[in-house]
């Protein structure tokens, strides 16, 4: 019997597949007959933003043609960076099932740090969005403190944040009222004009496709090694293909016009960071487990405080980022700068992203996703010539959509015991 | 006669022991005096009445409270456990009543919680590996390690629960009520699974209100009450002698509803007759 076993062979029966209950899926096929019995069962993931978005852009441009060409895509690209980059900072929150209602106050708060420090006191520019980057971190810190020390829910700390955030902002911009950033200037001009060299732009768009590649065929080995079931090859290769494609075709479009803004490859950049923290560091693994169930991430020897307090502080940075990112776009910084809807756009794009409002679900994309969903609904409006009373009510009912889809899908995943 | 006699003096060596353990909150001795010894390779069953203390006894070992005074001796050394960690650090696992479970995670995920390999790079063949290895051991009944807590069965949840404890290489298992929430056949899995792993060499502590469970897989039948030691028994013990001990008196409304219904049933008998 032993005499016949073929050392290279792989055993019979694998790892992860002695279980004769468990249906198996091979192959291409496979993997989209997977992704139907996902959404069936309430796992939508990114699929509903993508129908929406489609939708919204279906409309807007039957409505108006300008919506689709390159130059009103390129600005739409421009205004997702800004709030995009706050949203980023509300996945992080919502993750751990907390909320921060104060985002827009501290983005208006640290334009004003900066067009402070820098036009008036003539610091360095790196220095001033420095320092108003750590001050945003510094309320994420008070927030963490509040919260974890002295059992004050999120909601009521960042709303109390939300004031007082927005009472030093008045008080930093004084009896100026706002402060012009100077044109010409290197914040300026990458808030405004940078683009990238448009080879560059196609390099970089083949770049989520290599890595796709090179980590599916290096998962594929070391799972085979291990006497696990792996993925084939070829659904691998078509989904970096597919991506490669998307992204090249997407690139081509915009580059007729400017570009793509350097912003914007900012604002990726860092969506990509958060998602590899999130998905392949034990921290992130941390944030998911506490966002599901605190009680039993504290008995797993997490320190679920410093989970917290990081997810409160990463938020306020990023907040505090945008808003100098936004500054940078609108050259100034001004009483206004960070109110009104950059607070709740900032949410909605999470939620509406699929970030899910109970926690321990959700995913970096989702910032990138529901921004873009937002900012196109702001843009296809304002090019309709419609007000902004419309603009709000109609970000609202899909805002209430978002969350609609979301508990239904929640209560879905629940019946199918994929919660 | 003899096989009594083996039973009572087991041959592992002493692996948890407590002496003269005592918790008090505030004004209330949850614990008082409590002594306690573990070997390796026994199971000892903690039971009680509500209220007894075999809760906080265990949370007392497992680093979630710390004893008001008393020594416990751990594998020859004393130690004292300022928290959860520390407790997971010594080799004293705990599977708690609730499991504390993650259910938006996967069965790798919550099994390797807090412990995952490579932090910066997460090696999740080397878990799943590692997982399976576990479960294996265990004999258990999983489907896949790469679906959520929340489309497992209770009894499947509860393995999963046990395997994690086994990670670390303990050599103390606490278990809260392993079988409460389980029917029939998923109880007889999970006594299967506390087997194993006495055999594997490790001491186990587990709290349960089912006599007939403590019966089936108990060395030795530790009675708090009150807070209180109140008689070590072998499964060959009476039920009544440990209800006695249990609720504190041969004269008890347990015992009381038992001598009932066997009247009851003699009369039946005779009016029959």
């Amino acid at each position: 019997m032993t005499g016949n076993v073929n050392d290279n062979a792989l055993p019979a029966v694998m790892l992860d597949r002695s279980d004769e209950r468990l249906k198996h899926e091979a192959g291409i096929g496979g993997a989209v007959r997977g992704f139907i019995d996902r959404v069936r069962s309430g796992d939508l993931g990114s699929l509903p933003v993508v129908v929406g978005l489609v939708l919204i852009w279906t409309v807007f441009a039957s409505l108006n043609p300008i919506f689709l060409s390159s130059n009103n895509l390129v600005n739409l690209l421009f205004d997702c960076s800004t709030v995009g980059v706050i949203a980023l900072g509300i996945v992080c929150v919502l993750m751990v099932g907390e909320i921060d209602l104060s985002v827009g106050s501290i983005s208006g708060f640290a334009s004003a740090i900066v067009g402070t420090l820098w036009v008036n006191q003539g610091w360095p520019v790196a220095l001033a969005i420095l320092a108003a980057v750590a001050v945003g971190g510094l309320i994420g810190s008070l927030y963490a403190l509040l919260y974890n020390r002295l059992g004050m829910p999120s909601f009521v700390a960042t709303l109390s944040g939300l004031l007082a955030v927005l009472g030093m902002q008045l008080y930093i911009l004084g009896s100026t009222g706002s402060i012009n950033l100077p044109y010409g200037s290197a914040m300026v001009n990458f808030g405004q004009m940078l683009v990238m060299p448009r080879l560059l732009a196609h390099v970089l768009a083949v770049v989520p496709g290599v890595v796709m590649l090179a980590t599916g065929i290096r998962t594929i080995s070391r799972r085979r090694e291990a006497n696990l079931s792996a993925p084939s090859l070829g659904s691998i290769v078509l989904r970096a293909v597919a991506t490669t494609l998307v992204l090249e075709i997407i690139v081509l479009y915009l580059n007729q016009d400017r570009g793509i803004p350097w912003m914007f490859g900012l604002f990726v950049g860092l969506v990509m960071l958060m998602n590899y923290a999130l998905t392949r560091t034990q921290w992130g693994r941390s944030m998911t487990a506490v966002g599901g169930n605190r009680e039993a991430a504290r008995r797993a020897g997490i320190n679920v405080r410093r989970i917290y307090a990081s997810a409160f502080v990463l938020c306020s940075m990023l907040a505090a980022l945008g808003g100098v990112l936004s500054a940078s776009r609108l050259a100034s910084a001004s009483q206004q700068a960070g109110t009104g809807d950059v607070n709740l756009n900032a949410i909605a794009a999470a939620v509406i992203g699929g970030t899910s409002l109970f926690g321990g679900r959700g995913n970096a994309y989702s910032a990138l996703l529901g921004i873009i969903v937002i900012q196109s609904i702001a843009n296809g409006l304002t090019l309709l010539d419609l007000s902004s009373s419309l603009r709000y009510m109609i970000t609202g009912g899909v805002l209430a959509i978002a969350v609609i889809v979301d508990s239904l899908a929640r209560r879905s995943r629940v019946s199918h015991g994929r919660a | 006669m003899t096989e009594t006699v083996d039973r009572k003096t087991p041959a592992g060596e002493m692996v948890l022991s407590l002496r003269g353990i005592s918790k008090s909150f505030g004004a209330v001795s949850a614990l008082t005096d409590i002594d306690l010894d573990v070997h390796a390779g026994e199971v000892v069953a903690l039971v009680g009445d509500n209220g007894a203390g075999k809760s906080t006894l265990v949370k007392t070992l497992a680093g979630v409270h710390q004893p008001t005074a008393g020594t416990i001796t751990f594998r020859g050394q004393p130690v004292t456990m300022t928290d959860p960690s520390a407790a997971l650090n010594l080799g004293i696992a705990t599977v708690f009543q609730d499991l504390a479970l993650c259910e938006n995670l996967d069965v790798v995920a919550n099994i390797f919680l807090g412990r995952e390999l490579k932090p910066m790079q997460l090696d999740e063949t080397a878990m799943e590996v590692r997982s399976w290895t576990l479960l294996n051991e265990l004999s258990a009944r999983i489907p896949s390690v790469r679906i959520p807590i929340a489309s497992l069965s209770g009894g499947q949840r509860q393995t999963v629960a046990i395997a994690r404890s086994l990670l670390l290489e303990p050599k103390l298992i606490l278990l809260d009520e392993p079988t409460a929430a389980l029917g029939v056949a998923q109880t007889a899995e999970v006594l299967n699974l506390i087997e194993r792993v006495r055999d594997r060499g490790l001491g186990v502590i587990m709290i349960s209100h089912n006599m007939e469970d403590v019966r089936a897989v108990a060395d030795r039948i530790v009675v708090l009450r009150l807070g209180r030691n109140n008689g070590v028994f072998y499964p060959d013990a009476t039920n009544q002698e440990l209800v006695g001990a249990i609720t504190g008196a041969v004269d008890n409304s347990v015992t009381r509803r038992e001598e009932r219904r066997h009247a009851e049933q003699q009369l039946s008998e005779g009016g029959q007759l």
